[in-house]
């Protein structure tokens, strides 16, 4: 095989991204595919949690392993992405005191550091927990953002060569002689950057292995194939309060059970979550009760979580995969660890080899295993960087604190945009233009938008996920209209209001969870502005009506 | 660490922390505070931003919104900057009573210029004594009510003025406000202090007969504060009279700064200092029955709304409970209006300005209220704006300019306004209307005791 062997990554979560940064680095030649956007799937509806491995601890030692040691290595190779909040497993005095000497004795086993502290000494360094609390373990959890991580493996990956197709759905596979040698893929706007209004277009894409790291939808993939990939979809909430109640992440010291966690993640906290099994990963119910059991459940963790404003929820979908044959009736019990399917050994059908299962925090060491393998099959001897290579935006350690003051941001817009970017700070936000703060909530510039335009075309929820601006506590209220004004003149007017919609859209599916108190009166002020200045409510006029924009020019029509 | 704080003592319930309600936060170092979750009843409105009169003036000042819940909301546990913007800020307030959402706007704004000043103002800089200075302004008044003609002297002699501002950055466009030859807590112990105004108000109760006579209701505890103590003790007499007359007895504790211009310059251990005073002093008269009565709008502001907002002593939430501005007391206890419409003015014209405090505490209609049943007295209203001198901020060098540019709008209706003197309850705004117009300016207390105290 004398050409540079080509490979195709179906899949733009965490998974699919790290493979591809991974075999791109390698040498080959690694085309992406996702359907939505990168994190569209389950990698961009997590909570945030970069597991210490506590939490595996007792029941799940192995994974706890992986949990610690890859936590190490991304506090290394992705420092922008994470933060190194530390955790506690909180006990309540209703909680089982074997449990607690269990975990301990279980993280103790694994390597993961811990310290024990008494209610007091807990409350002291996050005073919101509860008076009741009766001890606690620290462990060296963290908080990870999913987008920005998953967003500079594909960065990583396309500064290797490889190509990145998002918008781009596998509509089928294709089968030749007994193997499969490539995937049909519908682009939705075309190949290259989303790019709003542009006519759709189908691509038949070959490539010497195909990869299915698609996670819940893997079934959908192998059946297209006609493969057999029991992936059992399970459900789980999360709510994002408006501030951060703690700065450490807060886990109920119990066994198993639904509503044990809060993580701070940036600006906000997620609390999460649940754990239902659900036939189809992209329609299920999402529930009330849900979120009442979030809040009612870990208010007695942080009692403040009751009277604390809520933002939005959403729901992820875990690609939990077992072996045929398991039968594991309940989904919790299901195993967290990843499966490496060859459909070659499996059904006698090669060129493909699915990926299932798994965490994110262990995200790179899944796609090191896949690769090693799929380069196996390929004949390729390159050997895994991935976890020795920063990736972009954590390549330069330099202190940038100083440097920010040139770039004229306040202090908090300074450091939040340092603490996105990384090492990528100066190149994105050195303009010579005026560079307004455009999503005050977060304190996202325009250069950065621009930024992320410049990597996403007119997706503004790729924009969102980039950069932040629509995340904070108006959702987009005051902001999303002049982010989709960010879009011109590179892009036309429609195009930018049909961007807008999409934004809004995304924006509503998760706020409509959160609608009383102050949310509502937020999402109540939202619309009163939107309707009576962009005339959202269509109240006077229809939306594809022709505006005759000159009349507001000239005065009244009378002359007066 | 201590054997006290082992961490190995698990499972031993903290007896010192009472179980049942919320504990103080300190999440910051410190005595800082952590208002995040003030940030939550923010709807990003802006209402906040179009009422402050900095914004107004300076397009390059964020705006409250920015340095409340904005600035909070963005900050971590471990982030120690907060934006120098916030020395911008001149604590008027205005956003507090603007905001339709209860955001603790100047809690956050005074808690984070704290930790500005703290963390990031040079103690060795020209900026941080003259802040310091200003906001410690009695401790200079005590010193300068002891030479007073010899302060009033020096304090305005033209070339001071001008070296004072190069190397100090005070300001050598405005006339140092002159110092009374005897303070008011000297003229106070002179007449024979408390027994005094004890003696005068039982004459006062009997002259008025019925049944107030022997209530033991009638006390007041005096806050006068600095400026009617060692600069204008002719509104600190006037409150003590007409109190007398209406047959209140009053005493005038020990005290010590309000804190108003600690807080506007970021000093809040000064501030905490004489809080601390204050509140062990007139928490004392609060159980004995008296009610605190301030002459000064923003020392009463800062007895009422920042006292309980920043600090934690042991009366503090009493003493905010049971503070009222002079007027408004007599308005709540007394036939004010009566006693008025019976009286007979001087021939007066006057042009009234609210302080923004005043407007706070929902006090910015009272004298034009109360005056309108005098005979010979006109006041008029000259609108809502703020003079712009806001304590101490106007005196400052490079803060002049915009103050002035804010107090614009005040002089121009003052100018068109009837009257040729001024009348405010703020001894700041006052200054601020007299250098911007030239007239007199008169407290609402003067003009009571002209009316209703025969002496």
């Amino acid at each position: 095989m004398g050409a540079t062997p080509t490979v195709l990554v179906i899949g733009g979560g965490s998974t699919g991204c790290g493979i591809a940064r991974d075999l791109a680095m390698r040498g080959l030649s690694v085309t992406l595919v996702e359907q939505g956007n990168l994190t569209h799937g389950t990698t961009g509806r997590m909570h945030g949690l970069l597991h210490s491995g506590g939490r595996y601890a007792v029941a799940d030692q192995a994974s706890a392993r992986e949990c610690i040691q890859e936590t190490r290595v991304l506090e290394d190779i992705a420092s922008h992405c994470v933060e190194e909040t530390g955790g506690l497993f909180v006990k309540r005095p209703e909680d089982s005191e074997a449990y607690f000497e269990r975990k301990l004795r279980g993280c103790a086993e694994c390597g993961i550091p811990t310290e024990v502290l008494s209610g007091r000494e807990a409350r002291q360094r996050e005073p919101y927990l509860a008076a009741d609390v009766d001890k606690a373990i620290a462990v060296p959890d963290g908080a990870v953002d999913p987008f920005r991580l998953c967003v500079a493996n594909a960065a990583s990956a396309q500064n290797h060569g490889a190509r990145i197709e998002t918008h781009a759905e596998v509509t089928d596979l294709l089968v030749e002689a007994g193997e499969v040698v490539g995937a049909e893929v519908t682009h939705e706007s075309g190949p290259g950057k989303r790019t709003h209004g542009k006519a759709g277009t189908t691509e038949e894409i070959e490539a010497d292995h195909v990869i299915n790291a698609t996670g819940a939808w893997a079934g959908r993939i192998g059946d297209m194939a006609g493969l057999d990939v029991n992936v059992r979809p399970s459900k789980g909430v999360m709510t994002v309060m408006n501030v951060r109640q703690v700065d450490t992440v807060i886990n109920r010291c119990i066994p198993k059970g639904n509503a044990d966690i809060v993580v701070p993640h940036e600006t906000t906290c997620i609390l999460g979550t649940t754990d239902e099994e659900v036939e189809d990963p992209e329609d299920y119910p999402e529930a009330e009760w849900e979120v009442d059991l979030m809040i009612d459940e870990l208010s007695k963790l942080l009692p403040v979580l009751q009277e604390a404003r809520t933002i939005r929820s959403y729901w992820g979908v875990r690609p939990l995969y077992e072996p045929p044959g398991s039968g594991t009736a309940d989904s919790e019990d299901i195993t967290r660890d990843f499966f490496l399917l060859d459909h070659a050994d499996r059904d006698g059908l090669p060129g493909l080899t699915t990926i299932v299962g798994g965490k994110f925090t262990t995200y790179r060491m899944m796609a090191e295993e896949l690769s090693d393998h799929v380069c196996d099959r390929l004949g390729v001897s390159a050997a895994c960087r991935t976890a020795d290579v920063p990736l972009p935006g954590s390549r330069d350690e330099r202190v940038l604190d100083d440097a920010m003051d040139e770039f004229g941001l306040t202090s908090p817009v300074a450091r939040r945009s340092k603490q996105r970017l990384g090492d990528r700070a100066p190149d994105v936000l050195d303009t010579d233009d005026p560079n307004p703060v455009v999503c005050s909530c977060e304190g996202v510039t325009r250069a950065e938008l621009q930024d992320a335009i410049a990597g996403s075309g007119t997706d503004l929820n790729a924009v969102r996920i980039r950069t932040r601006a629509s995340m904070g506590n108006c959702q987009g209220g005051f902001c999303a209209h002049a982010m989709a004004d960010e879009l011109h003149p590179e892009y036309d007017a429609e195009q930018a209001s049909a961007a807008l919609d999409d934004l809004y859209q995304e924006r509503w599916k998760g706020q409509r969870h959160a609608l009383w108190g102050e949310q509502l009166s937020q999402a109540m002020l939202t619309y009163a502005l939107h309707a009576t200045t962009m005339n959202r409510d269509e109240g006077g006029i229809a939306a594809d009506e022709t505006v005759d924009f000159a009349a507001f020019d000239g005065g009244t029509p009378d002359g007066d | 660490m201590s054997d006290a704080d082992s961490p190995h003592d698990p499972g031993v319930p903290d007896d010192e922390i009472p179980d049942d309600e919320f504990e103080p936060v300190d999440v910051f170092p410190e005595s800082e505070l952590d208002l995040r979750s003030g940030a939550d009843d923010c709807y990003k409105c802006s209402t906040c931003d179009t009422n402050c009169p900095v914004a107004e003036v300076d397009d390059e000042f964020p705006g409250p919104k920015f340095q409340g819940p904005e600035q909070w909301r963005l900050k971590r546990k471990d982030d120690a900057d907060i934006d120098p913007s916030i020395m911008d800020c001149s604590n008027c307030m205005r956003c507090d009573d603007a905001c339709p959402s209860d955001v603790p706007l100047s809690q956050m704004h005074n808690e984070a210029r704290a930790e500005y000043v703290d963390g990031q103002m040079s103690k060795l800089s020209v900026e941080y004594w003259r802040n310091r200075v200003l906001a410690n302004y009695r401790k200079g008044a005590w010193l300068g009510s002891k030479f007073p003609r010899l302060t009033n002297a020096l304090a305005n002699n033209g070339p001071l003025r001008k070296l004072g501002e190069k190397l100090f950055g005070l300001t050598a466009e405005r006339e140092f406000p002159a110092f009374a030859t005897q303070t008011f807590r000297e003229w106070w112990a002179e007449r024979g202090g408390a027994a005094t105004s004890k003696e005068r108000a039982r004459e006062a109760r009997a002259k008025r007969g019925g049944a107030q006579v022997q209530s033991e209701d009638k006390r007041v505890a005096y806050f006068h504060g600095c400026y009617a103590n060692y600069n204008t003790p002719e509104v600190a007499k006037a409150m003590v009279r007409t109190f007398e007359h209406f047959g209140y007895e009053i005493v005038v504790p020990e005290q010590g700064c309000s804190g108003t211009p600690m807080f506007a310059n970021g000093m809040l251990d000064d501030a905490r200092r004489d809080a601390e005073t204050n509140i062990s002093s007139f928490a004392d008269l609060i159980d004995q029955g008296y009610d605190v009565i301030c002459s000064c709008t923003s020392c009463s502001m800062a007895l009422r709304q920042e006292y309980p907002e920043l600090f934690t002593f042991e009366g503090t939430d009493d003493v905010a409970a049971h503070t009222y501005e002079a007027l408004e007391y007599l308005r709540i206890h007394e036939d004010l209006r009566g006693a008025l419409d019976e009286a007979e003015g001087e021939d007066e014209e006057l042009a009234y300005h609210a302080p923004c405090h005043a407007r706070n505490q929902g006090l910015d209609r009272q004298a034009v209220e109360l005056f309108r049943d005098l005979d010979g007295v006109a006041v008029e209203d000259v609108g809502d704006s703020c003079s712009g001198i806001s304590g101490t901020y106007g005196w400052k060098a490079e803060k002049y300019e915009k103050s002035m540019a804010i107090g614009e709008e005040m002089f121009e209706e003052m100018g068109e306004a009837d009257g040729q003197t001024g009348m405010t309850e703020c001894p700041t705004c006052a200054m601020q209307m007299e250098h911007g117009t030239g007239y007199e300016i008169r407290h609402p207390l003067e003009l009571l005791e002209d009316a209703l105290v025969a002496e």
